[in-house]
Protein backbone atom coordinates (compact mmCIF):
# COMPACT_ATOMS: atom_id res chain seq x y z
CA UNK A 1 0.00 0.00 0.00
CA UNK A 2 2.69 2.65 -0.95
CA UNK A 3 0.22 5.17 -1.93
CA UNK A 4 -0.84 5.37 1.45
CA UNK A 5 2.59 5.54 2.92
CA UNK A 6 3.76 7.64 6.26
CA UNK A 7 4.22 11.09 4.54
CA UNK A 8 0.75 10.90 2.46
CA UNK A 9 -1.21 10.08 5.96
CA UNK A 10 0.32 12.91 7.55
CA UNK A 11 -0.57 15.32 5.01
CA UNK A 12 -4.21 13.83 4.95
CA UNK A 13 -4.04 13.94 8.82
CA UNK A 14 -2.97 17.26 9.46
CA UNK A 15 -3.01 18.72 5.87
CA UNK A 16 -1.01 22.27 5.56
CA UNK A 17 -2.30 25.90 4.53
CA UNK A 18 -6.37 24.65 4.71
CA UNK A 19 -8.70 27.97 4.76
CA UNK A 20 -9.68 30.66 2.33
CA UNK A 21 -7.92 34.13 1.12
CA UNK A 22 -9.49 37.34 0.14
CA UNK A 23 -8.47 40.74 -1.32
CA UNK A 24 -7.84 42.02 -4.67
CA UNK A 25 -4.87 40.20 -5.36
CA UNK A 26 -6.66 36.65 -4.26
CA UNK A 27 -7.22 34.48 -7.32
CA UNK A 28 -9.79 31.49 -6.54
CA UNK A 29 -10.78 28.55 -8.55
CA UNK A 30 -12.87 25.34 -7.46
CA UNK A 31 -13.34 22.04 -9.21
CA UNK A 32 -14.60 18.57 -8.21
CA UNK A 33 -14.47 14.83 -9.74
CA UNK A 34 -17.65 14.30 -10.79
CA UNK A 35 -17.67 10.19 -10.06
CA UNK A 36 -16.99 10.83 -6.48
CA UNK A 37 -18.20 14.51 -5.54
CA UNK A 38 -14.76 15.31 -4.27
CA UNK A 39 -14.23 19.47 -4.15
CA UNK A 40 -11.17 21.33 -4.32
CA UNK A 41 -10.45 24.79 -3.93
CA UNK A 42 -7.16 27.18 -3.71
CA UNK A 43 -7.19 30.51 -3.12
CA UNK A 44 -4.03 32.20 -4.26
CA UNK A 45 -2.06 36.03 -3.26
CA UNK A 46 -0.04 37.27 -6.18
CA UNK A 47 2.22 39.81 -5.78
CA UNK A 48 4.02 40.50 -9.09
CA UNK A 49 3.99 37.68 -10.85
CA UNK A 50 4.99 35.67 -7.83
CA UNK A 51 2.09 33.67 -5.43
CA UNK A 52 2.92 34.75 -1.61
CA UNK A 53 0.38 32.97 0.12
CA UNK A 54 -2.05 29.49 -0.25
CA UNK A 55 -4.58 28.28 1.10
CA UNK A 56 -7.34 25.69 -0.38
CA UNK A 57 -10.34 23.82 1.12
CA UNK A 58 -12.21 20.94 0.22
CA UNK A 59 -13.60 17.39 0.78
CA UNK A 60 -11.94 14.79 -0.77
CA UNK A 61 -10.54 11.58 0.13
CA UNK A 62 -7.03 10.74 1.65
CA UNK A 63 -5.37 11.36 -1.67
CA UNK A 64 -6.66 14.26 -2.73
CA UNK A 65 -6.52 16.01 0.53
CA UNK A 66 -2.83 14.54 0.79
CA UNK A 67 -2.36 16.23 -2.77
CA UNK A 68 -3.70 19.63 -1.96
CA UNK A 69 -1.70 19.58 0.76
CA UNK A 70 1.49 18.98 -0.84
CA UNK A 71 0.77 21.24 -3.64
CA UNK A 72 -0.05 23.97 -1.35
CA UNK A 73 3.27 23.99 0.16
CA UNK A 74 5.13 23.77 -3.08
CA UNK A 75 3.41 26.63 -4.92
CA UNK A 76 4.16 29.36 -2.29
CA UNK A 77 7.18 31.67 -3.45
CA UNK A 78 6.80 29.90 -7.40
CA UNK A 79 6.70 32.91 -10.08
CA UNK A 80 3.02 31.82 -12.03
CA UNK A 81 4.72 32.13 -15.15
CA UNK A 82 7.22 28.91 -14.01
CA UNK A 83 3.65 27.26 -12.98
CA UNK A 84 2.05 27.60 -16.12
CA UNK A 85 5.16 26.29 -18.03
CA UNK A 86 4.57 22.61 -16.44
CA UNK A 87 2.64 20.17 -17.69
CA UNK A 88 0.41 18.68 -15.13
CA UNK A 89 2.16 15.10 -14.87
CA UNK A 90 5.61 17.46 -14.17
CA UNK A 91 3.40 19.01 -11.45
CA UNK A 92 2.18 16.57 -10.27
CA UNK A 93 5.95 15.09 -9.57
CA UNK A 94 7.59 18.34 -8.20
CA UNK A 95 5.00 18.79 -5.89
CA UNK A 96 2.98 15.99 -4.81
CA UNK A 97 5.72 13.56 -5.76
CA UNK A 98 3.91 9.99 -5.17
CA UNK A 99 1.99 7.96 -7.55
CA UNK A 100 -1.24 6.06 -7.76
CA UNK A 101 -3.15 3.68 -9.77
CA UNK A 102 -4.97 4.64 -12.60
CA UNK A 103 -8.25 4.38 -10.97
CA UNK A 104 -7.63 6.75 -8.34
CA UNK A 105 -5.45 8.95 -10.91
CA UNK A 106 -8.34 11.77 -11.02
CA UNK A 107 -7.70 11.94 -6.96
CA UNK A 108 -4.72 13.06 -7.48
CA UNK A 109 -4.94 15.64 -10.16
CA UNK A 110 -7.73 17.67 -9.33
CA UNK A 111 -6.00 19.68 -7.07
CA UNK A 112 -3.27 20.21 -9.71
CA UNK A 113 -6.27 20.83 -12.34
CA UNK A 114 -7.78 23.62 -10.20
CA UNK A 115 -4.06 25.28 -9.99
CA UNK A 116 -3.11 24.60 -13.26
CA UNK A 117 -6.40 26.73 -14.38
CA UNK A 118 -5.92 29.16 -12.18
CA UNK A 119 -2.31 30.04 -13.74
CA UNK A 120 -3.74 30.12 -17.24
CA UNK A 121 -5.92 32.86 -16.11
CA UNK B 1 -31.13 -24.05 -4.27
CA UNK B 2 -27.96 -24.22 -5.87
CA UNK B 3 -24.53 -24.25 -4.68
CA UNK B 4 -22.57 -20.99 -5.39
CA UNK B 5 -19.22 -22.57 -4.96
CA UNK B 6 -20.67 -24.92 -7.73
CA UNK B 7 -21.60 -21.66 -9.31
CA UNK B 8 -18.38 -20.57 -9.51
CA UNK B 9 -16.45 -22.76 -11.68
CA UNK B 10 -18.66 -21.99 -14.81
CA UNK B 11 -17.33 -18.32 -14.75
CA UNK B 12 -13.52 -18.16 -15.80
CA UNK B 13 -12.69 -14.78 -14.56
CA UNK B 14 -13.20 -15.63 -10.92
CA UNK B 15 -10.33 -17.82 -11.23
CA UNK B 16 -8.01 -14.31 -11.23
CA UNK B 17 -5.67 -13.10 -8.48
CA UNK B 18 -5.76 -9.41 -7.97
CA UNK B 19 -2.55 -8.27 -6.35
CA UNK B 20 -1.62 -11.74 -5.50
CA UNK B 21 -5.01 -12.33 -3.92
CA UNK B 22 -7.58 -14.52 -5.04
CA UNK B 23 -10.26 -12.32 -6.91
CA UNK B 24 -13.29 -11.43 -4.76
CA UNK B 25 -15.97 -9.88 -6.89
CA UNK B 26 -18.17 -7.61 -5.14
CA UNK B 27 -19.21 -5.19 -8.13
CA UNK B 28 -22.25 -7.21 -9.63
CA UNK B 29 -24.18 -4.22 -9.45
CA UNK B 30 -22.28 -2.30 -11.95
CA UNK B 31 -21.77 -5.37 -13.87
CA UNK B 32 -21.95 -9.46 -13.49
CA UNK B 33 -19.63 -11.83 -14.72
CA UNK B 34 -20.31 -14.31 -17.51
CA UNK B 35 -20.52 -18.04 -17.64
CA UNK B 36 -18.68 -19.73 -20.10
CA UNK B 37 -21.43 -20.81 -21.74
CA UNK B 38 -22.67 -17.18 -22.43
CA UNK B 39 -18.94 -16.34 -24.06
CA UNK B 40 -19.54 -19.95 -25.84
CA UNK B 41 -22.63 -18.84 -27.18
CA UNK B 42 -21.56 -15.35 -29.04
CA UNK B 43 -18.33 -17.00 -30.33
CA UNK B 44 -20.41 -20.09 -31.83
CA UNK B 45 -22.73 -17.30 -33.42
CA UNK B 46 -19.45 -15.64 -34.73
CA UNK B 47 -17.86 -18.58 -36.09
CA UNK B 48 -21.15 -20.19 -37.61
CA UNK B 49 -23.50 -18.08 -38.24
CA UNK B 50 -22.80 -14.52 -38.67
CA UNK B 51 -24.40 -12.42 -41.24
CA UNK B 52 -26.70 -10.05 -41.06
CA UNK B 53 -30.10 -9.78 -40.15
CA UNK B 54 -33.36 -9.07 -42.40
CA UNK B 55 -31.28 -8.95 -45.18
CA UNK B 56 -30.56 -10.64 -48.26
CA UNK B 57 -31.69 -14.45 -49.66
CA UNK B 58 -28.81 -16.55 -48.19
CA UNK B 59 -28.60 -19.03 -45.61
CA UNK B 60 -26.56 -17.73 -43.35
CA UNK B 61 -28.39 -14.62 -43.75
CA UNK B 62 -31.55 -16.45 -42.54
CA UNK B 63 -29.71 -18.36 -39.69
CA UNK B 64 -28.72 -14.92 -37.98
CA UNK B 65 -32.24 -13.54 -38.83
CA UNK B 66 -33.84 -16.82 -36.90
CA UNK B 67 -31.33 -16.66 -33.97
CA UNK B 68 -32.14 -12.87 -33.38
CA UNK B 69 -35.87 -13.65 -33.30
CA UNK B 70 -35.50 -16.75 -31.15
CA UNK B 71 -33.40 -14.48 -28.65
CA UNK B 72 -36.31 -12.11 -29.08
CA UNK B 73 -38.43 -15.12 -28.06
CA UNK B 74 -36.60 -15.84 -25.18
CA UNK B 75 -36.47 -12.72 -23.53
CA UNK B 76 -40.40 -12.06 -24.12
CA UNK B 77 -40.86 -15.12 -22.27
CA UNK B 78 -38.63 -14.63 -19.35
CA UNK B 79 -40.57 -11.42 -18.94
CA UNK B 80 -43.57 -12.20 -20.31
CA UNK B 81 -43.94 -10.16 -22.54
CA UNK B 82 -45.12 -10.14 -26.13
CA UNK B 83 -42.42 -11.53 -28.81
CA UNK B 84 -43.65 -7.91 -30.95
CA UNK B 85 -43.07 -5.79 -27.52
CA UNK B 86 -39.46 -6.67 -27.42
CA UNK B 87 -37.09 -3.96 -27.99
CA UNK B 88 -33.39 -4.63 -28.38
CA UNK B 89 -31.11 -1.42 -27.28
CA UNK B 90 -27.55 -1.33 -25.78
CA UNK B 91 -28.92 -0.73 -22.27
CA UNK B 92 -31.27 0.31 -19.77
CA UNK B 93 -30.16 3.85 -20.28
CA UNK B 94 -30.54 3.62 -23.92
CA UNK B 95 -34.35 2.08 -23.41
CA UNK B 96 -35.56 4.79 -20.74
CA UNK B 97 -34.22 7.49 -23.03
CA UNK B 98 -36.00 5.57 -25.95
CA UNK B 99 -39.50 6.14 -24.25
CA UNK B 100 -38.26 9.70 -22.83
CA UNK B 101 -38.00 10.87 -26.42
CA UNK B 102 -39.90 9.02 -28.67
CA UNK B 103 -43.01 8.86 -26.28
CA UNK B 104 -42.44 12.44 -24.35
CA UNK B 105 -41.51 14.54 -27.12
CA UNK B 106 -44.65 13.93 -28.57
CA UNK B 107 -46.79 13.83 -25.22
CA UNK B 108 -45.37 16.11 -22.79
CA UNK B 109 -46.27 20.02 -22.98
CA UNK B 110 -45.81 22.72 -20.75
CA UNK B 111 -46.66 22.39 -17.29
CA UNK B 112 -47.19 18.09 -17.55
CA UNK B 113 -45.59 16.61 -14.80
CA UNK B 114 -43.08 13.51 -14.96
CA UNK B 115 -43.10 12.08 -11.46
CA UNK B 116 -39.49 9.83 -10.81
CA UNK B 117 -38.20 9.30 -7.31
CA UNK B 118 -35.24 10.37 -5.09
CA UNK B 119 -33.39 6.90 -5.38
CA UNK B 120 -33.48 6.86 -9.00
CA UNK B 121 -30.09 6.33 -11.18
CA UNK B 122 -29.45 8.71 -13.29
CA UNK B 123 -30.39 6.97 -16.00
CA UNK B 124 -34.28 7.45 -14.89
CA UNK B 125 -33.69 10.99 -13.94
CA UNK B 126 -31.52 12.86 -16.46
CA UNK B 127 -33.57 11.82 -19.68
CA UNK B 128 -36.90 13.02 -17.89
CA UNK B 129 -34.76 16.73 -16.87
CA UNK B 130 -34.15 17.12 -20.51
CA UNK B 131 -37.35 16.33 -22.24
CA UNK B 132 -38.92 18.85 -19.56
CA UNK B 133 -36.61 20.89 -20.50
CA UNK B 134 -37.67 20.50 -24.02
CA UNK B 135 -41.46 20.82 -23.82
CA UNK B 136 -42.21 23.19 -20.98
CA UNK B 137 -42.79 20.15 -18.79
CA UNK B 138 -41.54 19.65 -15.15
CA UNK B 139 -40.01 16.38 -13.12
CA UNK B 140 -41.58 15.78 -9.63
CA UNK B 141 -39.66 13.36 -7.21
CA UNK B 142 -40.71 11.45 -4.44
CA UNK B 143 -38.75 11.36 -1.17
CA UNK B 144 -37.94 8.06 0.87
CA UNK B 145 -38.05 6.87 4.58
CA UNK B 146 -35.56 7.23 7.09
CA UNK B 147 -35.68 2.96 6.42
CA UNK B 148 -34.62 3.47 2.72
CA UNK B 149 -38.13 2.94 0.91
CA UNK B 150 -40.54 5.13 -1.07
CA UNK B 151 -42.29 7.01 1.07
CA UNK B 152 -45.57 6.18 -0.01
CA UNK B 153 -47.39 9.03 1.77
CA UNK B 154 -45.23 11.63 -0.98
CA UNK B 155 -46.04 9.25 -3.36
CA UNK B 156 -49.61 9.34 -3.53
CA UNK B 157 -49.77 13.56 -2.67
CA UNK B 158 -47.63 13.87 -5.96
CA UNK B 159 -49.73 11.45 -7.94
CA UNK B 160 -52.55 14.23 -7.50
CA UNK B 161 -50.53 16.69 -9.62
CA UNK B 162 -51.97 14.07 -12.12
CA UNK B 163 -48.71 13.10 -13.97
CA UNK B 164 -48.40 11.91 -17.28
CA UNK B 165 -45.53 9.78 -17.03
CA UNK B 166 -44.33 7.30 -13.45
CA UNK B 167 -40.71 6.72 -13.98
CA UNK B 168 -39.62 4.16 -10.59
CA UNK B 169 -37.01 1.87 -10.06
CA UNK B 170 -37.47 -2.03 -9.15
CA UNK B 171 -34.55 -2.47 -7.38
CA UNK B 172 -32.59 0.80 -5.77
CA UNK B 173 -28.70 0.15 -7.54
CA UNK B 174 -27.61 2.12 -4.48
CA UNK B 175 -29.79 1.48 -1.44
CA UNK B 176 -31.06 -2.52 -2.53
CA UNK B 177 -34.41 -1.09 -2.14
CA UNK B 178 -37.55 -3.74 -3.25
CA UNK B 179 -40.20 -1.31 -4.31
CA UNK B 180 -43.70 -2.34 -4.52
CA UNK B 181 -44.12 -1.12 -7.69
CA UNK B 182 -47.33 -3.59 -8.63
CA UNK B 183 -49.50 -1.71 -6.02
CA UNK B 184 -47.27 1.71 -7.70
CA UNK B 185 -48.33 0.72 -10.99
CA UNK B 186 -51.58 0.58 -10.06
CA UNK B 187 -51.74 4.03 -8.02
CA UNK B 188 -50.26 5.62 -11.06
CA UNK B 189 -52.71 4.11 -13.43
CA UNK B 190 -55.67 5.35 -11.61
CA UNK B 191 -54.27 8.83 -12.11
CA UNK B 192 -53.86 7.93 -15.94
CA UNK B 193 -50.28 8.18 -15.75
CA UNK B 194 -48.16 5.70 -18.01
CA UNK B 195 -45.71 3.62 -15.69
CA UNK B 196 -41.94 3.00 -16.94
CA UNK B 197 -39.84 0.64 -14.64
CA UNK B 198 -36.29 0.50 -14.64
CA UNK B 199 -35.71 -3.12 -14.10
CA UNK B 200 -31.65 -3.02 -14.00
CA UNK B 201 -31.17 -4.58 -10.84
CA UNK B 202 -33.98 -6.28 -10.66
CA UNK B 203 -34.28 -9.12 -13.67
CA UNK B 204 -30.94 -10.41 -12.49
CA UNK B 205 -31.89 -11.66 -8.98
CA UNK B 206 -36.03 -12.52 -9.27
CA UNK B 207 -38.42 -13.35 -11.42
CA UNK B 208 -40.01 -10.66 -12.85
CA UNK B 209 -43.45 -10.62 -14.83
CA UNK B 210 -44.61 -7.37 -16.59
CA UNK B 211 -47.89 -8.13 -17.21
CA UNK B 212 -48.28 -8.84 -13.21
CA UNK B 213 -46.60 -5.95 -12.39
CA UNK B 214 -48.90 -4.12 -15.25
CA UNK B 215 -46.74 -1.39 -16.31
CA UNK B 216 -46.53 0.04 -19.32
CA UNK B 217 -42.46 0.15 -20.36
CA UNK B 218 -39.72 -2.38 -18.65
CA UNK B 219 -35.99 -1.42 -18.75
CA UNK B 220 -33.40 -3.64 -18.21
CA UNK B 221 -29.31 -4.63 -19.17
CA UNK B 222 -28.14 -8.08 -20.04
CA UNK B 223 -24.96 -7.29 -18.97
CA UNK B 224 -26.48 -7.13 -15.05
CA UNK B 225 -27.71 -10.71 -15.78
CA UNK B 226 -24.94 -12.75 -16.48
CA UNK B 227 -25.25 -11.65 -20.64
CA UNK B 228 -22.89 -9.58 -22.48
CA UNK B 229 -22.27 -5.70 -22.57
CA UNK B 230 -24.30 -3.59 -25.44
CA UNK B 231 -27.49 -5.26 -25.37
CA UNK B 232 -30.48 -4.30 -23.22
CA UNK B 233 -34.28 -5.00 -23.90
CA UNK B 234 -37.04 -2.44 -23.38
CA UNK B 235 -40.25 -3.83 -23.09
CA UNK B 236 -43.27 -1.98 -23.64
CA UNK B 237 -46.97 -2.27 -23.90
CA UNK B 238 -47.48 -2.88 -27.69
CA UNK B 239 -50.35 -0.13 -28.37
CA UNK B 240 -48.37 2.09 -26.87
CA UNK B 241 -45.59 1.39 -29.00
CA UNK B 242 -47.46 1.00 -32.34
CA UNK B 243 -48.73 5.07 -31.23
CA UNK B 244 -44.97 6.12 -30.53
CA UNK B 245 -42.80 7.71 -33.22
CA UNK B 246 -39.34 6.26 -33.78
CA UNK B 247 -36.18 6.93 -31.23
CA UNK B 248 -33.41 6.44 -33.87
CA UNK B 249 -34.33 6.14 -37.81
CA UNK B 250 -32.54 4.83 -40.77
CA UNK B 251 -32.41 1.37 -41.84
CA UNK B 252 -33.80 -1.45 -40.76
CA UNK B 253 -36.79 0.48 -39.32
CA UNK B 254 -38.48 1.45 -42.47
CA UNK B 255 -40.98 0.41 -44.31
CA UNK B 256 -41.02 2.52 -48.02
CA UNK B 257 -38.82 5.49 -48.49
CA UNK B 258 -39.40 8.47 -50.42
CA UNK B 259 -37.21 11.04 -50.82
CA UNK B 260 -39.28 13.49 -48.92
CA UNK B 261 -40.99 10.71 -46.71
CA UNK B 262 -40.62 7.57 -44.65
CA UNK B 263 -42.74 5.31 -43.33
CA UNK B 264 -42.40 2.96 -40.39
CA UNK B 265 -41.74 -1.13 -39.63
CA UNK B 266 -43.76 -2.58 -37.85
CA UNK B 267 -42.97 -2.70 -33.77
CA UNK B 268 -40.29 -4.41 -32.62
CA UNK B 269 -38.36 -3.13 -35.99
CA UNK B 270 -39.47 0.37 -36.05
CA UNK B 271 -37.35 0.79 -32.89
CA UNK B 272 -34.01 -0.77 -33.89
CA UNK B 273 -32.52 0.92 -36.13
CA UNK B 274 -29.37 -0.24 -37.78
CA UNK B 275 -27.72 -3.38 -37.39
CA UNK B 276 -28.57 -5.09 -34.31
CA UNK B 277 -26.32 -6.54 -31.76
CA UNK B 278 -27.11 -10.23 -32.86
CA UNK B 279 -24.44 -11.54 -31.02
CA UNK B 280 -25.14 -10.31 -27.93
CA UNK B 281 -29.09 -11.21 -28.47
CA UNK B 282 -27.48 -14.42 -28.53
CA UNK B 283 -25.79 -13.86 -25.50
CA UNK B 284 -28.41 -12.37 -23.17
CA UNK B 285 -29.97 -15.70 -24.35
CA UNK B 286 -27.94 -17.94 -23.27
CA UNK B 287 -27.44 -15.82 -20.01
CA UNK B 288 -31.88 -16.43 -19.49
CA UNK B 289 -30.65 -20.54 -20.21
CA UNK B 290 -28.65 -19.97 -17.37
CA UNK B 291 -30.62 -18.48 -14.73
CA UNK B 292 -33.27 -20.97 -15.81
CA UNK B 293 -31.00 -23.66 -15.37
CA UNK B 294 -30.69 -22.52 -11.71
CA UNK B 295 -34.38 -21.45 -11.37
CA UNK B 296 -35.47 -17.63 -10.79
CA UNK B 297 -36.83 -18.59 -7.20
CA UNK B 298 -33.91 -20.44 -6.35
CA UNK B 299 -31.64 -17.25 -7.65
CA UNK B 300 -33.45 -14.78 -5.65
CA UNK B 301 -33.53 -17.15 -1.84
CA UNK B 302 -29.59 -17.09 -2.53
CA UNK B 303 -29.91 -13.44 -2.81
CA UNK B 304 -31.86 -12.82 -0.06
CA UNK B 305 -29.19 -15.25 1.70
CA UNK B 306 -26.11 -13.49 0.65
CA UNK B 307 -27.55 -9.72 1.58
CA UNK B 308 -28.94 -11.21 4.85
CA UNK B 309 -25.09 -12.51 5.68
CA UNK B 310 -23.75 -9.17 4.76
CA UNK B 311 -26.12 -6.98 7.11
CA UNK B 312 -25.46 -9.38 9.55
CA UNK B 313 -21.39 -9.34 9.22
CA UNK B 314 -21.25 -5.37 8.43
CA UNK B 315 -24.01 -4.08 11.46
CA UNK B 316 -21.76 -5.74 13.98
CA UNK B 317 -18.41 -3.75 12.81
CA UNK B 318 -18.27 -0.59 14.72
CA UNK B 319 -17.05 1.40 11.91
CA UNK B 320 -19.82 0.82 9.21
CA UNK B 321 -22.87 2.83 8.34
CA UNK B 322 -25.03 0.46 6.77
CA UNK B 323 -27.44 2.58 4.19
CA UNK B 324 -30.74 1.11 3.41
CA UNK B 325 -33.24 -1.23 5.20
CA UNK B 326 -31.44 -3.66 7.12
CA UNK B 327 -34.64 -6.26 5.87
CA UNK B 328 -33.63 -8.57 3.56
CA UNK B 329 -37.05 -9.66 2.68
CA UNK B 330 -37.43 -5.79 0.61
CA UNK B 331 -33.51 -5.72 -0.05
CA UNK B 332 -31.86 -7.19 -3.22
CA UNK B 333 -28.45 -7.33 -5.33
CA UNK B 334 -26.39 -5.15 -2.83
CA UNK B 335 -24.82 -3.71 0.69
CA UNK B 336 -23.90 -0.11 0.76
CA UNK B 337 -22.03 1.37 3.85
CA UNK B 338 -20.31 3.81 5.04
CA UNK B 339 -16.73 3.62 6.70
CA UNK B 340 -16.67 6.50 8.82
CA UNK B 341 -14.24 8.94 8.90
CA UNK B 342 -12.80 7.23 5.43
CA UNK B 343 -13.21 7.89 2.00
CA UNK B 344 -15.39 5.27 -0.17
CA UNK B 345 -12.38 5.68 -2.45
CA UNK B 346 -9.38 5.13 -0.27
CA UNK B 347 -11.33 2.07 1.60
CA UNK B 348 -11.90 0.59 -2.00
CA UNK B 349 -8.49 0.94 -2.61
CA UNK B 350 -6.90 -0.84 0.31
CA UNK B 351 -9.67 -3.78 -0.33
CA UNK B 352 -8.76 -3.99 -3.54
CA UNK B 353 -5.24 -4.56 -2.37
CA UNK B 354 -6.61 -7.38 -0.76
CA UNK B 355 -8.23 -8.54 -3.87
CA UNK B 356 -11.92 -7.38 -3.37
CA UNK B 357 -13.59 -5.38 -5.59
CA UNK B 358 -15.95 -3.12 -4.40
CA UNK B 359 -17.57 0.00 -6.29
CA UNK B 360 -17.11 3.40 -4.31
CA UNK B 361 -18.63 6.37 -5.13
CA UNK B 362 -22.41 7.73 -5.34
CA UNK B 363 -22.80 5.04 -8.06
CA UNK B 364 -24.62 7.34 -10.56
CA UNK B 365 -27.60 8.22 -7.60
CA UNK B 366 -25.98 11.84 -6.69
CA UNK B 367 -29.54 13.12 -5.53
CA UNK B 368 -30.19 10.20 -3.28
CA UNK B 369 -26.75 10.74 -1.83
CA UNK B 370 -27.20 14.29 -1.24
CA UNK B 371 -30.28 13.04 0.43
CA UNK B 372 -28.84 11.44 2.66
CA UNK B 373 -25.96 14.09 3.72
CA UNK B 374 -22.90 10.68 2.24
CA UNK B 375 -20.58 12.53 0.18
CA UNK B 376 -19.57 8.38 -1.59
CA UNK B 377 -20.28 5.29 -0.30
CA UNK B 378 -19.24 2.05 -0.39
CA UNK B 379 -21.42 -0.89 -2.09
CA UNK B 380 -20.46 -4.60 -1.81
CA UNK B 381 -23.00 -6.11 -4.83
CA UNK B 382 -23.89 -9.51 -5.34
CA UNK B 383 -24.39 -12.46 -7.80
CA UNK B 384 -25.05 -16.14 -8.24
CA UNK B 385 -21.41 -16.81 -8.10
CA UNK B 386 -21.12 -14.38 -4.84
CA UNK B 387 -20.33 -16.71 -1.52
CA UNK B 388 -20.13 -16.56 1.87
CA UNK B 389 -16.95 -17.16 2.13
CA UNK B 390 -16.80 -13.84 -0.10
CA UNK B 391 -18.47 -11.70 2.27
CA UNK B 392 -15.78 -13.29 5.41
CA UNK B 393 -13.30 -11.78 2.58
CA UNK B 394 -15.02 -8.93 2.33
CA UNK B 395 -15.45 -8.64 6.51
CA UNK B 396 -11.60 -9.48 7.29
CA UNK B 397 -10.31 -6.81 4.22
CA UNK B 398 -12.20 -4.20 6.13
CA UNK B 399 -9.80 -4.77 9.13
CA UNK B 400 -7.08 -3.88 7.26
CA UNK B 401 -8.62 -0.20 6.84
CA UNK B 402 -8.44 0.18 10.25
CA UNK B 403 -4.19 -0.89 10.40
CA UNK B 404 -3.36 2.13 7.66
CA UNK B 405 -6.11 4.82 9.06
CA UNK B 406 -6.04 4.26 12.64
CA UNK B 407 -10.15 4.25 12.56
Amino acid sequence: MDMYREDVMDHYEHPRNQGELVGDDVVTERDSNASCGDMVQFFLKVEQGKIVDVKWKGIGCAITTAAASKLSEYLVGKKIEDIRKLGEEELVKKAIGFEINLGRSKCLTLPVKVVKSLCRS
Amino acid sequence: MFDPQVVRKDFPILKREINGKPLVYLDSGATSQKPISVLEAERNYYEKHNANVHRGAHTLGDEATQIYQGARNKVAKFVGGGEAEIIFVRNTTEAINLVAYAWGLDNLEKGDVVLTTIMEHHSNLVPWQEVARRTGARVEVVGITKEGQIDQQDYAEKLKLKPKMVAIVQVSNALGTINPVKEMTKAAHRVGALVLIDGAQAVPHMGVDVKKIGCDFYAFSAHKMLGPMGIGVLWGRREILEMMSPFLTGGGMIKEVFTDHSTWADVPEKFEAGTPNVAGAVGLASAIDYLEQLGMEAVREHDKEIVGYSLELLAQLPNIKILGTHDKSTRSGSVSFEYMGVHAHDAATILDSEGVAVRSGHHCTMPLHNHLGVVASIRASFNVYTTKEDIDTLVTALGKIKTIFGK
